[in-house]
């Protein structure tokens, strides 16, 4: 069985044949075959396969944790986004409700001058009308008077008699 | 040397110079260390090493290395999963080291002057066993003796008495179907490589015109070069998408149907 192998290394072409079919040769390639897919194996199996694996795994893991952080990142940006909006729609209504107040106060204060400055003038005018109807009585008073005294004065001119006063008064009235 | 030179003789297995007397004997067999062995041992530790030292656990931009390492190992467990689902993957070392070993023995065979392991049906075919054998240990422990259903196909009865036969036959005829694809492509791309260097080498020494036309079979020595380097993954591919195929059966018998 050896023997033609040994030979081998000199003579390949003098035993002829196909050298994959060389049946002599088989036991030696199963052999080292089982021999090193065996260490192949055991090495990729508890080695080279999990160490693999593992830096796959964590990469997987780190993309996955920096995903999730992002993603935590964005709803917070957002939360403090519609709380800004929040605060923002606040500080709006209750400006809103400052001017508004404001304005009512102001309307308020404007009647209330306006309604006072009414009432003065009203007083003011009844004040001049209260006025002008004395005024008008004592002018009339002394409109008669002159009158008495025309008549008295045109009477002692035109006929040298004195006319006391309270006839001129009478004549005056009945005129 | 190169008169000696011969397309067969790359396939010689033969004991090292200086290893001319076996190692020992099992079984009244002597055992080599044979140039076979060696780029056996080459593949293993290579591919050990390769695999190993790329890749540093804990760093996550990886390395030029680390990433064909990593790229390797995620091409296997793609391939398990889409062939034979989730339970597949238990079979990942079993079906990674058989990749990696298959692809390692091809791409350095393609050394000029290395031995191309997966030339030789002895390996192809121990391997092709190995998985035929996992498959049906692993069917038997899965299905018990339900796992024979796997040679009776969904068909009337009148048809079963020819379709058992077929099933069955189809089934044994796996391991030698899945050896020597993987033998006869590394086969007849390396004899077809020693073909044209051997017409580099006779029509260069031939001498006038003749030295000149040499660089004819030398640039197709180049594209076939690269032909075999696209052969030796496929094949390897083919190799461990079968094998997950036939695990996908002994697991699920004809569920996919």
């Amino acid at each position: 069985m050896a023997e033609p192998l040994q030979t081998s290394t000199e003579a390949p072409k003098q035993e002829g044949g196909f050298p994959p079919f060389k049946t002599e040769t088989f036991p030696s390639q199963i052999f080292w075959l089982v021999i090193t897919f065996a260490f192949l194996f055991v090495v990729l199996w508890r080695v080279a396969g999990p160490r693999i694996n593992g830096v796959i795994t964590s990469r997987r893991g780190a993309i996955n944790s920096d995903i999730a952080a992002a993603e935590k990142a964005r709803g917070e940006a957002e939360a403090a986004s519609a709380a800004y909006q929040v605060a923002l729609a606040g500080a709006r209504a209750k400006a809103q409700g400052l001017a508004e107040e404001n304005r009512q106060t102001l309307n308020a204060e404007i009647a209330k001058a306006k309604a006072a400055a009414e009432a003065e003038a009203a007083k003011a005018m009844a004040a001049a009308d209260a006025r002008i109807a004395t005024t008008r009585v004592e002018a009339k008073a002394h409109v008669v008077k002159a009158a008495e005294e025309a008549a008295i004065a045109i009477v002692v001119r035109l006929t040298g008699e004195t006319v006391s006063p309270a006839e001129a008064a009478q004549a005056v009235k009945e005129s | 040397m190169a008169m000696t030179l011969t397309p067969m003789e790359q396939f010689e297995v033969k004991p090292l110079a200086g290893m001319d007397h076996p190692l020992f004997q099992i079984a009244g067999h002597p055992i080599y260390f044979t140039n076979q062995s060696l780029l056996m041992v080459i593949v293993a530790i290579v591919a050990s090493l390769f695999l190993t030292l790329t890749v540093k656990p804990g760093r996550l931009v990886p390395t030029r290395g680390q990433s064909m390492a990593e790229a390797s190992y995620e091409f296997v467990a793609n391939m398990i999963h889409s062939a034979t689902g989730e339970d597949g993957l238990k079979f990942f070392p079993f079906v990674f080291s058989l990749f990696i070993f298959v692809l390692f023995s091809n791409f350095l065979g393609m050394v000029p002057g290395s031995f191309t392991v997966t030339s030789q049906i002895a390996v192809t075919f121990a391997l092709a066993c190995l998985v035929i054998l996992l498959v049906i240990v692993v069917g038997f422990m899965k299905h018990g003796i339900g796992f024979l259903k796997l040679f009776v196909p969904h068909a009337p009865w009148y048809l079963l008495i020819l379709l058992i036969p077929i099933e069955v036959i189809s089934f044994l005829t796996r391991p030698i179907s899945l050896s020597v694809r993987l033998f006869a492509n590394m086969l007849a791309g390396h004899t077809m490589l020693a073909v044209f260097a051997g017409f580099v080498v006779a029509l260069g020494s031939a001498g006038g015109i003749f030295t000149g036309l040499a660089i004819a079979p030398m640039l197709l020595i180049v594209a076939i070069m690269l032909l075999e380097l696209l052969v030796a993954f496929l094949q390897a591919y083919v190799f461990a998408i079968l094998t997950c195929i036939y695990l996908n059966e002994a697991l699920h018998l004809h569920d996919h149907h």
